[in-house]
């Protein structure tokens, strides 16, 4: 039982990396990205093939999934980003198909269907982080330095001009806001972030394959944020409670299998659409006022 | 800053052309016409909104067409808009301190390598602000949410805003539109204050005896053209360019 | 040769269905400026209302697939009188309504997976399936109707927005609704016509699939990822330009296969969408929508 909670908590670190990374991007910069499970793939193959194939370690995959997921981030958010939000949307819609193209079969890298198996705990001062409880410290500290990474963007002049891009980026580009360049910057940090969940996922469960990665995945990562709201940096850490949970409840009610997964997918999708009516900022954000 | 032969046309109407004039240092230049004259398409132009037809737009010798209104702010050159454009969900202090020179902070390599001198740096911006607030008598508003202002206020705020920038020439759409008279003797003044404190101003306003108050020079524009310039009292107390300006 | 042939046969095929989905959400797109990705809902719908039809209902096959247009119509109208409309009267954003029309695909196809099963449904299409072969090109009947339906849904489109009041109406609002308001253009109405046109065209797309393939629930978000990537190459507000985006892509895709494995066909399409938007970012005939309008 107390393995099992610790693994919870494990997990909810892991998305609370993903959900408050994808926060900073479509909370506070306003750009929506459908990408974010492919950005989290990245990471963790990247991160697996350099420790499986180079023999690096944890951190050295740390380091080698952030920079792969924000040079997969630039690539696409450069030319799309130079003209209407829409065009990202487009993109990283897009990029999220190509990327899961790539893991399904590129397969002499990465496998395929079949996907990487083996890769290595992480160490540090000879510490092996083999069990979940272990793995909670690690989880937790992770998620909390990318909130605090998160946090010192917003709370500075970078999240003001953000914020200011996003309610009117006309005035703020007559006020010399570079705002092409400003996007990029966030989606590549955003980008970044994810990405090291990915690492931190491959090296606990220690085997990945792409049906992690999926499109799907992606509409989960946003219902945290939008469940959790996006006002509030913090929100999704709520969100991932909750949603994490609900695999389990539906287990209680004894779905079966095959209807399971739909299942899920209805909830997530409902939640969106409730969410855009009743509280667009999600559960943490403040009430909206009624717009003149 | 000069003006020379800049042209737009949109699908098949020619909003500005040939356009040609001078704004002159440290004076207050008026841009007036009748509706749909092309003022605030000069305007759109000059600040890289809008791509040019051809011409040229000179400031301290450096050529300013072709530029992305972000680039041309660097060059000293600001403005207003006639719906304000202010950041309504954001307070007044936050309106001004994004005119204010915060490069540092808004780097996200130095803001997390430099923590030291963006923190000072941020300290000097927001002393700045206050400073412009105080001198267009907002300080005590700087924590509302800027949509929250009376729209008076907001008028001086969206001055604020730019003058905080350090640009040199402000050019101001249409700022008294909208107010009655007991607010105009609060922006009027103001407009003069800038001039004081060595800024330039090309400014578009309706107002014929504003401008013959305000204006040291006056542009006349119609249907896209220049039909006249030159000292306000002149251009304003013309006949004909009355009728033009009435009868339009 | 012989392959270049039929891989650009079967890429013009593909191109239609794709024209026909673009057709359907360039139109909704360029005139409500809504993400509309459920679109792709409507399209399996569409599929499975024909297949209701045709299968349970026992309704001969053009009876049920005329039935399953209309169908597919009133659904899209519903999804904006019902979502969007409601939405927008709260006040939403548009990040907002792309947000609910994401939930919407997500929960419609999920449905559709719960009560079909994910498996493909199979119609009845008879002599359809017979193969006309001409010359090294091998195509069935289903395929030349697939050809011939992409052209007729394309004139029929334009003949509306040119001739018809309520396409002159459409067209109004789609190049400046602010402006359309004043005249006394009904916004909401226009809207709703808007979606019931754009969804009766997405609809044969996802018929003339389901009687080729089978009908499968998730295929629609495919089909509106690259519908969206064809309106943006043919041009935003441009009705040609997403009949050519559509087209193009599907022989892009096509002829594609016949250099990379066809698992890279998605690639392939989604590079020179990025290619494209760097160099010509207003597509073939359109208007850029840049994120400042001023």
């Amino acid at each position: 039982m107390a393995a099992y909670i610790a693994h919870y908590l494990v997990m909810v670190g892991i998305y609370t990396i993903l959900a408050v990374s994808l926060n900073l991007l479509v909370g506070y910069a306003g750009i929506f990205s459908l990408a974010h499970a492919a950005v989290y793939g990245i990471g963790a193959y990247a991160s697996a093939l350099v420790a499986l194939k180079l023999g690096f370690g944890f951190w050295g995959g740390l380091v080698v999934a952030a920079a792969a997921g924000a040079c997969a981030a630039a690539l696409v958010a450069i030319p799309s980003l130079r003209v209407a939000g829409d065009y990202y949307i487009v993109a990283s819609f897009g990029l999220q198909v190509v990327i899961l193209t790539v893991f399904m079969n590129w397969t002499d890298l990465t496998n395929g269907h079949a996907g990487l198996a083996g890769i290595p705990r992480p160490r540090l001062f000879g510490l092996v982080f083999d069990n979940p409880f272990k793995y909670v410290g690690l989880s937790l500290a992770l998620a909390v330095l990318t909130y605090a990474i998160c946090r010192r963007l917003t709370d500075s002049a970078f999240g003001r001009t953000l914020r200011a891009v996003r309610e009117d980026e006309i005035a703020a580009q007559a006020m010399g806001k570079n705002v092409v360049l400003i996007k990029i910057v966030v989606t590549t940090i955003s980008s970044a972030l994810g990405a090291l969940a990915g690492s931190l996922y491959a090296h606990y469960i220690t085997y990945i394959n792409p049906s992690s990665f999926t499109l799907d995945e992606s509409i989960f990562i946003t219902s945290l944020v939008i469940l959790g709201g996006t006002e509030r940096l913090a929100g999704p850490v709520v969100g991932a409670f909750i949603l994490l949970a609900v695999p389990e409840a539906l287990k209680f009610l004894a779905i079966p299998d095959t209807v399971a997964a739909p299942t899920r997918q209805i909830l997530y999708g409902g939640l969106l659409i409730l969410f855009m009516f009743v509280r667009p900022e999600g559960i943490l954000g403040r009430g909206r006022a009624k717009s003149a | 800053m000069t003006i020379e032969k800049v042209s737009k046309a949109f699908g098949g109407i020619q909003a500005v052309e040939e356009c040609t004039f001078e704004v002159p240092r440290g004076l207050i230049t008026g841009l007036i016409g009748p509706n749909g004259a092309g003022k605030t398409t000069v305007f759109n132009l000059i600040t890289g909104f809008l791509r040019s037809d051809g011409g040229s737009i000179r400031y301290k010798g450096e050529e300013l067409l072709g530029l992305h209104p972000h680039e041309v702010e660097a060059r000293g050159v600001v403005r207003t808009f006639q719906h304000l454009r202010l950041w309504g969900k954001m307070t007044v202090l936050e309106n001004v301190l994004l005119g204010c020179r915060t490069p540092l902070g808004e780097n996200a390599l130095t803001l997390f390598l430099r923590p030291g001198r963006v923190r000072a740096e941020e300290a000097a911006a927001r002393e700045r602000a206050m400073e412009v607030l105080r001198f267009f008598a907002l300080a005590d508003r700087a924590h509302e949410l800027a949509e929250d202002l009376a729209y008076p206020e907001q008028k001086l705020l969206s001055m604020a805003r730019i003058f905080a920038t350090d640009a040199e020439i402000l050019l101001l759409d249409e700022p008294t539109s909208g107010l009655d008279t007991e607010s105009l003797h609060r922006i009027v003044p103001m407009v003069r204050r800038l001039v004081e404190h060595g800024k330039t101003v090309l400014l578009i306003e309706h107002n014929m005896e504003l401008i013959a108050q305000l204006s040291d020079e006056v542009v006349f524009l119609h249907q896209g053209r220049v039909m006249a310039r030159g000292a306000a009292e002149r251009i304003t107390r013309d006949p004909a360019l009355t009728e033009i300006y009435f009868g339009a | 040769m012989d392959l270049v042939l039929q891989l650009l046969a079967t890429g013009l095929v593909v191109g239609s269905l794709y024209a026909l989905c673009a057709l359907g959400w360039g139109l909704i797109y360029g005139t409500t400026l809504h993400f509309h990705v459920a679109h792709g809902a409507v399209f399996a719908l569409a599929a499975y209302y024909a297949f209701v039809g045709q299968k349970l209902l026992h309704l001969p096959l053009v009876v049920a697939v005329a039935g399953a247009v209309l169908a597919a119509a009133a659904t899209g109208l519903l999804i904006d009188l019902l979502i969007y409309q409601q939405l927008e009267k709260r006040g939403a954003f548009r990040t907002s309504i792309f947000i609910s029309s994401l939930g919407l695909l997500i929960v419609l196809e999920n449905v559709l997976a719960i009560v079909f099963t994910p498996d493909p449904m199979r119609m009845d299409i008879g002599k359809l399936n017979t193969a006309l072969i001409i010359g090294p090109v091998f195509l069935t009947y289903l395929h030349i109707l697939t050809l011939c339906l992409a052209v007729v849904g394309y004139l029929l489109l334009m003949a509306f927005l040119k001739w018809s009041r309520w396409g002159q109406a459409i067209r109004a609002v789609s190049s400046n609704p602010e402006m359309a308001r004043t005249v006394g253009v009904n916004l909401s109405k226009v809207h709703l016509l808007t979606y019931a046109v754009g969804s009766a065209l997405a609809a044969p797309a996802g018929i003339l699939v389901a009687m080729d393939v089978g009908a499968e629930p998730f295929r629609g978000t495919r089909f509106v990822l690259l519908a969206s990537v064809a309106v943006i190459m043919g041009g935003i507000g441009s009705i040609p330009g997403a009949m050519l985006g559509g087209i193009f892509l599907g022989l892009l895709e096509n002829l594609g296969i016949w250099k990379l494995p066809s698992e890279w066909q998605s690639a392939i399409s989604f590079g020179v969408f990025l290619v494209f938007i760097v160099v010509r970012p207003r597509g073939f005939f359109g208007r850029t929508i840049h994120s400042a309008e001023i």
